[in-house]
């Protein structure tokens, strides 16, 4: 099958993928024939207008209001325009004596409109836009004089593209950016109100098709390309792939602030040295959570201090080779964090034993798999004192209570000790912990007194706080980070970590949700880390946060006292 | 009394210049008319958005307003204004 082109004007230098609807207004302007004038009641027309008239002016009022919110001044005085033209003393008197001639409202307001459109429409170029406006205030004041449902384009499926003859102020009015991913339509130039809209919301458009664009179903899946000016519809995959792409937020290498300054960093969370490479491409400042799993996974027996040196070491050279700034990349890498739901033979988990509430984490490396933990902390103690390995990191899983800690980190110091003996080059890394357990909450502020850094996972502590289990489906509406009791845990982590010097960060999928970017920025996390793939929106999220802002937003958020109230004010 | 004035706004009164235009002149204890100096319509009234915008005047364009009434000077004086204001800078103008 071959690509259908439909050429026509680009009005928004973007493109956009999506599926068709068609937007077909009721035609108001289809009028019955008007009873004979001694049949009408001119008095109680003359109140019907009246009436219409008042409602027309609510609705550009309130859509002035919206449209100034949504997208800007200068976009929002056509609807000033619109309400002069409705109040015009040409067209009430227009209105007057048609009803006087023994017309009803409707008929009426045809009448009154009707030369001066014919006027507007023999001027030339923006001129002639003024009767499309026209046209437009007078199919309100007759949709409300009809009692005509308006057609609906605010509540549309996400992915949409709207196809029209022509979109009218009224009608771009109701587009949700969301939602809707292209428009084209039949008529109209690059100055037109709906290119003009369009531009504004960043919604790709081509306008000016003209009839062909009729041959398009509704549900038809097309690329609307807003830089070349044409409308594709059966695109071929290459053409589906190109468009995927160029809509796409774009990446951002440099590290990014907020917009008064606040510098955020912007990590990836790995799962493997392999995805080094893409993390970097999407334009990662770091590694926020760089999960060691893979390494014991699937053998027969633990891997030995050397392969594990390269894997961190490699992860840390593609880091510093791809990332530019003055400072070293920060490579946080997680101890070995496994239980009976992630089952290695060699280390002979029980799911009992081992499970959510069991030995696992942190307190398998302290009791029972000593051994593991020396040869992880020998291979990391060896990889911060390369090169490479300057922003080395290393995090504890699942710490709960100032005990393990402390047994951690005096592992650590006779590793170190260890290796100074034996004359192997090592440095101690930054050390911190992963809170994801209601108790490191409580205690972060003795966590961060003895460490330099604190990130929270929020997956493991929506689970424990919430007290519901993380992979049982019926358990699902307590899984949600927003959960007041979670967003709390979080502040006072964040409020303590910071107390006790450390800075805080987050590697649960909530830091990587950009809707939720300005809440955490106002919660006051330094640092955010992702699964690479949402780096580019985060980045771009983070630069258009105000501080006084979202932290007004995190004092509502935390005085939200359900789950629903929280997503109310999001 | 009249007053010719030269229309600053690139896009002459179109939407917004003329509906602040319009909005401007109907403040006023005055009857405002304008037309276009070379254009061939007859004057029309400032308070008719349809009648300003119907004039098709441009940016660069010469207009002549006449008013009467007690309040005739301070309408044209305003009036003024917004044709010697361009477009972009309208939205922080004080109108007098």
């Amino acid at each position: 099958m071959t690509e259908r082109r439909f050429e026509g004007i680009g009005a928004t230098p973007t493109v956009g993928i999506g599926t068709t609807t068609w937007y077909r207004p009721t035609d108001v302007t289809d009028l019955d024939e008007p009873p004979a004038a001694e049949d009408v009641d001119a008095a109680a027309e003359r109140e019907r207008f009246d009436e219409a008239q008042a409602d027309a002016r609510a609705e550009l009022e309130a859509e002035r209001e919206s449209t100034r919110e949504r997208v800007g001044d200068d976009e929002a005085a056509v609807f000033d325009a619109h309400l002069k033209f409705l109040e015009d003393p040409q067209i009430e008197s227009g209105v007057q004596e048609a009803l006087d001639d023994g017309l009803p409202a409707p008929h009426a307001v045809m009448e009154a409109f009707k030369g001066p459109i014919e006027q507007f429409e023999g001027m030339d170029g923006m001129m002639a836009e003024r009767a499309d406006d026209l046209r437009d205030i007078r199919d309100r004041l007759l949709r409300l004089l009809t009692g005509t449902e308006r057609t609906d384009l605010g509540s549309l499926s996400d992915g949409s593209v709207v196809l029209a003859e022509l979109l009218t102020p009224s009608d771009t009015a109701q587009l949700d950016p969301d939602s809707i991913t292209g428009i084209a339509t039949m008529e109209g130039g690059r100055t037109a109100h709906a290119a003009i809209i369009a531009r504004s919301l960043g919604i790709p458009a081509v306008v000016g098709v003209g009839d062909e664009l009729a041959d398009i179903d509704d549900g038809e899946q097309v690329v609307v390309d807003g830089e070349d000016g044409v409308v594709i519809a059966e695109p071929s995959e290459e053409t589906q792939r190109r468009a995927e792409e160029s809509t796409q937020t774009p990446v951002v290498e440099e590290s990014v602030s907020t917009a008064d300054g606040t510098e955020i960093e912007v990590a990836a969370n790995l799962g493997t040295p392999a995805e080094a490479e893409p993390a970097v491409d999407r334009g990662a400042d770091g590694v926020g959570l760089f999960r060691t799993e893979f390494l014991f996974q699937d053998r027969s027996s633990a891997p030995d201090e050397d392969e594990q040196f390269n894997a961190y070491h490699e992860v840390c050279e593609t880091f510093i080779e791809g990332v530019a700034g003055d400072d070293d990349p920060r490579i946080v890498v997680r101890t070995l964090d496994v239980g009976g739901d992630k089952p290695i033979d060699y280390l002979d988990l029980d799911p009992e034993e081992n499970g959510f509430l069991g030995a696992r984490g942190i307190r398998l490396s302290l009791e029972e798999h000593t051994d593991i933990f020396e040869s992880q902390l020998r291979a990391l103690l060896r990889v911060a004192a390369t090169e490479a390995g300057s922003g080395l990191a290393v995090m504890f899983p699942l710490v709960s209570t100032v005990e393990e800690l402390e047994a951690a980190l005096e592992q650590v110091e006779k590793v170190a000790d260890a290796l100074d003996e034996e004359g192997v080059d090592y440095a101690i890394p930054e050390l911190g912990v992963m809170v994801e357990t209601p108790a490191s909450t409580y205690l972060a502020d003795a966590f961060a007194e003895r460490v330099d850094f604190l990130s929270i996972g929020t997956n493991d502590l929506t689970q424990y706080i919430q007290s519901a289990q993380r992979d049982l489906d019926r358990m699902n509406d307590y899984q949600d980070p927003l959960a007041p009791a979670v967003v709390r845990a979080i502040d006072r982590t964040v409020t303590a970590g910071h107390a006790g010097g450390a800075w805080v960060g987050m590697c649960g999928e909530m830091a990587g949700d950009p809707e939720l970017t300005e809440l955490l920025v106002g919660l006051g996390l330094d640092e955010l880390s992702m699964s690479a793939v949402t780096i580019p929106d985060v980045k771009t999220a983070i630069r258009e946060v105000k501080a006084d802002d979202a932290e007004e937003l995190a004092a509502s958020v935390l005085a939200a006292e359900t789950l629903a109230e929280v997503r109310a004010l999001l | 009394m009249e007053r010719t004035l030269t229309v600053v706004p690139d896009d002459g009164l179109h939407a917004r210049p003329a509906a602040t235009f319009v909005e401007t002149a109907g403040g006023y204890d005055a009857e405002v008319t304008v037309e276009a100096v070379d254009g061939n319509r007859p004057a029309v009234s400032a308070d008719s958005m349809l009648g300003v915008t119907g004039l098709g005047v441009r940016g660069g364009d010469d207009v002549r307003l006449v008013a009467e009434g007690p309040d005739a000077e301070a309408a044209l004086d305003a009036l003024e204004v917004i044709l010697s204001t361009p477009e972009d800078e309208l939205d922080d103008m004080e109108l007098p």
